[in-house]
């Protein structure tokens, strides 16, 4: 019965990231005029695109907008990757 | 002695002289040129969140509301900031951030976390809580001073406590 419990809980964490990973691939697809394809989960922000600190703040300002949540400063010195921004969200909601 | 709190005070002076003119020539060199440090900080003070309202954004500013009226109508115009109607109380006026706002907001409180990053990123652990302890002294005595000013009635009473000590200091020096 517990094993059942924690299979779903697991489908239901794994689809709630996926759901996140995707509505920030569409906002940095969006941001940046890239193709959504050329973006996966491992890419690092600094040196494989081309953001910069101002983009950065645009797409968190647009995801404390579509999450309802507050990303504060000392939560993205910890973001170096797309994986850690879809991470953070899911921890913060 | 006297050497000292001529470096102290010469130093105090310089590091609020400069950080507010490297915030300037930041600003000037950035995205947001066209805003001046003043309108930065007014923006600062409504802050990337909730809306908030004209009396206590000036109180906070230390402005009137009359002075705050107008920095706001400028924002309004260049695209920083909403004015609203509060909609429980349409006495109230309510003001918040466009995304620009916001924007500018975000990256200037970057620009002081770099600064306070690279400033303690020259010392070890124990020298970094020493000096944050120290520091932290600093802004608790000079706010302390502020607040003495908060009323015509105080700063009467803080200038006869000044000329009190200045007297005492020199009566004992002579």
């Amino acid at each position: 019965m517990d094993d059942i419990d924690s299979r779903s809980t697991q489908t239901g964490d794994d689809k709630r990231r996926e759901k996140v990973f995707d509505d920030v691939i569409k906002l940095l697809s969006e941001n940046m005029e890239i193709s959504p394809t050329e973006i996966t989960s491992d890419l690092d922000l600094n040196t494989d695109l081309p953001f910069d600190s101002l983009q950065l703040y645009e797409m968190v300002i647009d995801l404390e907008e579509a999450y309802d949540i507050r990303i504060s400063d000392e939560d993205l010195d910890s973001v170096k990757s797309i994986d850690d921004i879809v991470d953070l969200i899911v921890r913060l909601t | 002695m006297e050497n000292q709190e001529q470096i102290m005070s010469d130093s105090l002076v310089r590091i609020f002289e400069n950080v507010v003119l490297t915030e300037e020539k930041s600003l000037q060199a950035g995205y947001f040129s066209d805003l001046s440090i003043a309108e930065m900080h007014t923006l600062t003070a409504i802050g990337p969140y909730q809306s908030r309202t004209m009396t206590k954004t000036a109180e906070d500013l230390g402005i009137t509301t009359g002075t705050l009226t107008v920095a706001i109508d400028r924002l309004v115009k260049k695209g920083y900031v909403i004015r609203q109607r509060d909609t429980k109380d349409k006495r109230v006026v309510r003001i918040s951030l466009t995304r620009n706002g916001k924007l500018a907001c975000r990256m200037n409180s970057k620009f002081h976390r770099v600064l306070a990053k690279r400033i303690l990123e020259g010392y070890n652990e124990e020298d970094r809580e020493h000096l944050i302890k120290l520091v932290e002294e600093i802004d608790a005595y000079v706010e302390e001073q502020l607040h003495k000013y908060d009323n015509t009635s105080n700063i009467r009473e803080t200038a006869t406590e000044v000329a009190r000590t200045s007297k005492k200091e020199n009566s004992s020096n002579g």
